[in-house]
């Protein structure tokens, strides 16, 4: 048998690729793997310049996560890649059906810009539904999501109805798993539409804005109280999630919340009303100067700043909860932790690289148009189609996804790309949005040193590791993930 | 009472030491705090102007900079010394299942070590056929629908 040579050293044994942030005299650092080490500057130097030593303490785990370029595992390295970026190739995951533009609240911060519940040629018709997930039915995806939005998607019960058949049906012919879920504001719910939801396996979704006065200010309702509704039916479909019958799986009921300016200052008390209301998930999504919401800025927004800190405030207050007993977890936080704990997809189309826009997600707009995302359908709605990728009825798959708006909005949001982005510590869990880029900063490139959403997620992000970093921090945080 | 414009602050950059793109790209980490105009002041000096925008004084941003500087050196130097080594992981991640069986680490004979080198050589070939290919190539059959990349199957049973 030959002798094996010993594998040569390579000089110097330095990172193969490193993204750090300074801290103090700490330093964060990442790498394309999902891996994330802190070290000591001094540490961190001599990684740097190829000279920490096999007997340093940090040496066995920086090599394990592919820090140390002469010690890399390149079948687990790779595998990691893959994990994380397992969506490339994939095709859209969700598509959002709107069934109608039409909606019976007047919400200060609506991105959808919906219309009255009066509004004429605002529903999508029940032949354009069934079009609308036949189409979607043809993604490579193996998993998709259909997500019945509005408007309120309520108002047009006859296309709900008639896309979860289609749905069904066609994901039984073509062997798919397809998920459906609906969100809406429940105000025009009934007995038998919740239990053909129920029956079909449609998961429900709401918005909760926090305690009665918070969420009725933020959500107005000429039809009656909508905190009020919300919770009755919040409260009916967790006792259909409680008593599960043979024959279908009924889901948990889920809530959003959305930040507007009159939240900044309640989190203790939003909290803890998602709390009293059984909700374990609550999901903190900070206001987009986008559509409708772009022209009320000045009354509802703010800036990236003001939500760090208060996106800070209720992550320490849900941490006090945690660690005394109760449940309850933050959505964003649970998903970006996914990728730095477990280096797995959370399917958060928002914050990947490239971004979900149509090769992630498609929107499908009341009239058939399809747009790269809600949001790009939000700026199409204001006259502008940028984010136009195709019709329902006119459009093959092919034709979509390889459209000039699907190619620019992956060429824009590749990281790599960004100057900025290419040289963040956060690079590995973050995505840039084309569209926001366009509306805030005029271009789908934007200019990240200046984009709020960038400090947004940057003050996610600063706020998720300096938690990581504390040992009690770090247990709670690591049971969020994969949950 | 009208706010004083904050007074614009310079750095003379040695290009003998620093690249124009190291200065170019550590002028940009700048750019978040200040308008910055890159000047060439003869062929070995870049002088860096920061107008700030914000609260944050002129010598503060041209300090962090400075820093910015150093930084940048070190991320070209890494780039430039694994950019084909990370181009090969990458690649490899994408195009490759993860190995199921374990395997004896400790080192390679020589008939692997030819069968690597042939393997990346018919890897680097790859990656050019498809650069040359361009766009409309996809490799990964996002445009392929569905039924086109696996066909009809037959529904699973519910629970």
């Amino acid at each position: 048998m030959a002798q094996k040579n010993p594998a040569k050293r390579t000089s110097p044994a330095g990172p193969p690729q490193l993204l750090w942030r300074r801290e103090g005299a700490d330093c964060l650092v990442t790498n394309d793997f999902g891996h994330y080490a802190w070290l000591k500057c001094k540490d961190f130097n001599l990684l740097a310049a190829g000279s920490l030593g096999e007997k340093h303490p940090k040496y066995a785990e920086l090599a394990d996560k592919g820090f140390v370029r002469d010690r890399l595992d390149f079948e687990g390295l790779a595998a990691k890649w893959r994990s994380k970026n397992a969506y490339l190739g994939t095709g859209p995951g969700l598509h959002i059906l709107v069934l109608t533009l039409r909606c019976n609240h007047k919400c200060l911060y609506c991105q959808s810009a919906a219309a009255g519940v009066g509004a004429r040629n605002a529903d999508m018709s029940v032949e354009t539904a069934r079009k609308s997930v036949d189409f979607a039915l043809q993604s490579s995806n193996p998993a998709i999501t259909i997500e019945f939005q509005g408007g309120e998607p309520l108002l047009n019960w006859e296309a709900l109805k008639a896309a979860v058949l289609r749905a069904r049906a066609g994901a039984k012919k073509a062997g798919k798993q397809v998920s459906l879920a609906l969100v809406s504001n429940f105000s025009l719910m009934t007995e038998e539409k919740a239990s053909f939801l129920v029956e079909n396996e449609v998961s429900v979704c709401t918005s909760l804005d926090g305690p009665a006065d918070l969420h009725n200010r933020n959500r107005l309702f000429s039809g009656g109280n909508s905190h009020a509704a919300t919770i009755k039916w919040l409260k009916y479909f967790q006792e259909r999630y409680k008593h599960q019958v043979p024959g279908y799986r009924t889901f948990k009921p889920s809530a959003l919340l959305t930040v507007s300016r009159y939240s900044l200052g309640r989190h203790k008390e939003i909290i803890d009303e998602y709390v009293k209301h059984g909700l374990e998930d609550i999901f903190i999504r900070p206001l987009a100067p986008i559509g409708y919401a772009k022209k009320c800025w000045g009354q509802i927004g703010y800036g990236a700043a003001e939500f760090t800190k208060f996106y800070l405030a209720s992550l320490d207050y849900i941490h006090k909860l945690n660690r005394n007993g109760t449940v309850i977890r933050e959505k964003m936080a649970a998903m970006m932790l996914e990728k730095i704990v477990n280096s797995r997809d959370p399917g958060y189309v928002d914050a990947r690289c490239p971004c979900g826009a149509a090769i992630g997600q498609i929107a499908y707009n009341y009239n058939g148009d399809l747009y790269t995302c809600d949001e790009g359908r939000m700026v199409g709605w204001e006259g502008d189609d940028t984010f136009r990728i195709g019709n329902v009825r006119a459009d093959s798959y092919r034709k979509v996804m390889a459209s000039a708006a699907t190619r620019a909005c992956v060429l824009s949001s590749n990281l790599e790309s960004q100057p900025d982005c290419a040289r963040c510590v956060y690079k590995p869990y973050c995505g840039v949005c084309p569209v926001y880029n366009y509306e805030v900063q005029g271009s789908l490139w934007g200019d990240m040193a200046a984009n709020d959403r960038c400090g947004l997620f940057k003050g996610i992000f600063g706020a998720l590791f300096a938690l990581l970093k504390k040992p009690g921090g770090e247990a709670i945080l690591k049971k969020w993930a994969g949950k | 009472m009208k706010n004083q414009p904050r007074a614009n602050t310079e750095v003379a950059v040695n290009l003998k030491k620093y690249s124009l793109e190291t200065v170019r790209y550590a002028a940009h980490a700048a750019s978040a705090a200040a308008r910055v105009f890159i000047k060439l002041k003869g062929p070995a000096t870049a002088v860096v102007e920061f107008s700030p925008t914000g609260k944050l004084p002129g010598p503060k941003i041209a300090a962090a900079f400075r820093a910015e500087l150093d930084d940048e050196t070190l991320r070209a130097k890494i780039w430039a010394a694994n950019s084909e080594l990370r181009d090969f992981m990458i690649l490899k991640a994408l195009s490759t299942e993860p190995a199921r069986a374990q395997q004896d680490d400790s080192g390679l004979t020589p008939e692997q070590e030819k069968e690597l080198d042939d393997l990346i050589a018919q890897v680097e070939s790859e990656i050019k056929q498809e650069a040359a290919a361009g766009a409309s190539a996809d490799p990964l059959g996002i445009t392929k629908t569905w039924e086109d990349k696996y066909g009809a199957k037959k529904p699973r049973k519910k629970n």
